[in-house]
């Protein structure tokens, strides 16, 4: 682990990177920022450098506010950790959600709270905000 | 373009010694492989004037092993890549020759793949996985740091619009293990599972149980590729390669949205195209298999099998010995050895040359294959090979 990680807080904290920090500075402030393509409208999930649908550098960041639905896409559940910091959150949904008003964004996160009976594609989901460390979050999912 | 149909050939195959713990260099392992592979092809190290290699950055270079052979080569290659980098340097190595730059090319992969740097977990910092994985603080931080995870998320999507089950990724894992129980050398030679046990495996991640999963070893491969006409001057038996292509498609490596296309389906219609071959002509296959489901797609792309009859298809035993497309007859990746693909395409190799005639390893009459690689839903390399 890194030595930016906070006592009590095991797992891998989103490094902001030059691409993607308005995504991650947005979500300490529990809101959903994503990056767009000006020249093709195309939402980048994950941000990058430059539009991977038209090429375009021309690129903004627009909020999506702090409630924020969708449907599960698709999911896996995870027995084992295959990182460090996960040996109490097995099984470990991990899940590609579609959002509601943007179903061409697909966003993955983990399902909270869920049973590994009651994950299935299509189930509604909410986005919820995780403080991780004092002044961090990330958006993770729980049953609408 | 000049069409490259059976202009150039495969004439030489050979591996290292495969283990959990080489408890050696890969570089001592791939002058193994390039050792057995000159022999047999009845050539001297010298006769080779290419050299190349794919890694992730866990082998030794082209021109090291060049070195160590006693060879000074006109041309050496290291590139990064897993899947289908087999079929990409072969297709580098068929453009060298044609412009006459080098005559008879040897590719290798070595790799301690179990003992040392492992695809499937470990080794690497959490914060070096955010930043060498394109997109990675978006997966890293959710727990998704194995390759079975993000193949997982393809296979339940695939799963739900198909109505593939488990028994059907099971039926993969079965006949791959059928058919290491006729390889010595398989890593699960001596092991096979029944449907039944499969079915009772708990899940490493579902969709996936340890079966669904590749194996992992200590092993090198290599392969030699030169011109038809050169090919003639060799002991071995050529197998001429009727058509080969790659493509990338969808743009992230890891951060997977669009579940529904895979750079397979855009290779299909190119290597049949090139090859003048369709896919009821495919006798044999080694089709990458990094995880049961992967092969299930591959069927689906390369028209093995079309959408939505690929579990039927896999359920009549048509991956078995005699089966409509014995697949993976060593054991593939599955079973017998892990080097990112190239057991494959040694297999189908000494199939396609009918190298195990008169033993139960031979997949009787077989003219033609197909050899598939596959990095991810991203990329995809795919040749057709004839006796
Ligand atoms: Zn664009």
């Amino acid at each position: 682990m890194g030595e930016t990680t906070k006592v009590g807080y095991e797992k891998p904290i989103p490094l902001k990177t030059q691409d993607n920090h308005p995504y991650w500075d947005g979500a300490d402030k529990h809101e959903l920022v994503l990056q767009k393509c000006k020249s093709c409208n195309e939402y980048a999930q994950p941000p990058g450098p430059s539009c991977t649908k038209c090429g375009s550098t021309d690129l903004c960041w627009e909020s999506q506010g702090s409630t924020v639905l969708g449907k599960v896409y698709s999911y896996v559940v995870s027995y084992r950790p295959f990182l460090p910091g996960f040996q109490n959150d097995c099984p470990l949904i991990i899940a590609v959600v579609e959002l509601e008003h943007l179903p061409q964004v697909k966003i993955i996160g983990n399902v909270l709270n869920c049973s590994p009976d009651d994950i299935q594609v299509g189930l509604p989901v909410k986005m919820i905000w995780e403080d991780i460390t004092e002044d961090r979050a990330m958006p993770q999912w729980v049953q609408a | 373009m000049a069409s490259i149909k059976d202009r150039y050939a495969i004439v030489g195959v050979g591996e290292s010694e495969r283990s959990k713990n080489s408890g050696t260099t890969p570089l001592h392992m791939a002058l193994d492989a390039a050792r057995a592979a000159l022999n047999d092809a009845g050539l001297e190290a010298k006769d080779i004037d290419g050299f190349m290699s794919y890694s992730e950055n866990d082998s030794c270079t082209a021109h090291q092993v060049a070195n160590y052979l006693g060879v000074r080569p006109k041309y050496v290659k290291d590139i990064m890549g897993g899947g289908s980098s087999t079929e990409m340097l072969i297709a580098d190595a068929i453009g060298l020759i044609e412009t006459g730059q080098v005559n008879t090319v040897l590719i290798y992969r070595s790799m301690n793949g179990r003992s040392g740097v492992r695809m499937g977990g470990g080794g690497w910092g959490v914060d070096l996985l955010q930043t060498a994985i394109e997109g990675g603080s978006f997966i890293i931080p959710y727990g998704a740091g194995s390759p079975s995870q993000w193949f997982g998320l393809f296979a339940t999507r695939h799963m739900h619009e198909t109505g593939l089950t488990k028994e059907h990724l099971g039926h993969v894992c079965v006949s791959a293990y059928e058919h290491a129980q006729r390889n010595p050398k398989a890593f699960f030679y001596g092991k096979p599972v029944s449907m039944e046990e499969y079915l009772q495996t708990a899940p490493l991640s579902y969709p996936f149980n340890k079966h669904d999963f590749c194996l992992e070893s200590d092993e090198a491969n290599a392969i030699i590729v030169t011109s038809a006409e050169r090919a003639k001057d060799c002991k071995s038996k050529p197998v001429y390669i009727m058509g080969m292509a790659a493509r990338q498609c969808v743009s992230h490596a890891h951060y997977w949205k669009n579940l529904d296309e895979v750079a397979a389906d855009y290779v299909a219609p190119e290597v049949y195209k090139m090859a003048g071959v369709k896919p009821e002509d495919i006798q044999v296959a080694s089709i990458y298999d990094c995880y049961s489901w992967v092969v299930l797609r591959q069927l689906e792309a390369y028209g093995l099998a079309p959408r939505g009859e690929v579990g039927d298809f896999v359920a009549a035993g048509n991956l078995r010995m005699n089966g409509k497309l014995p697949t993976n007859t060593a054991g593939g990746m599955l079973s017998e050895g892990y080097t990112h693909g190239m057991n494959n395409v040694l297999e189908i190799v000494r199939q396609v040359r009918h190298e195990y005639e008169g033993t139960e390893r031979q997949v009787e009459d077989c003219e033609i294959g197909i050899c598939t690689g596959w990095a991810g839903p991203d990329i995809a390399g795919a040749m057709i090979l004839r006796k």
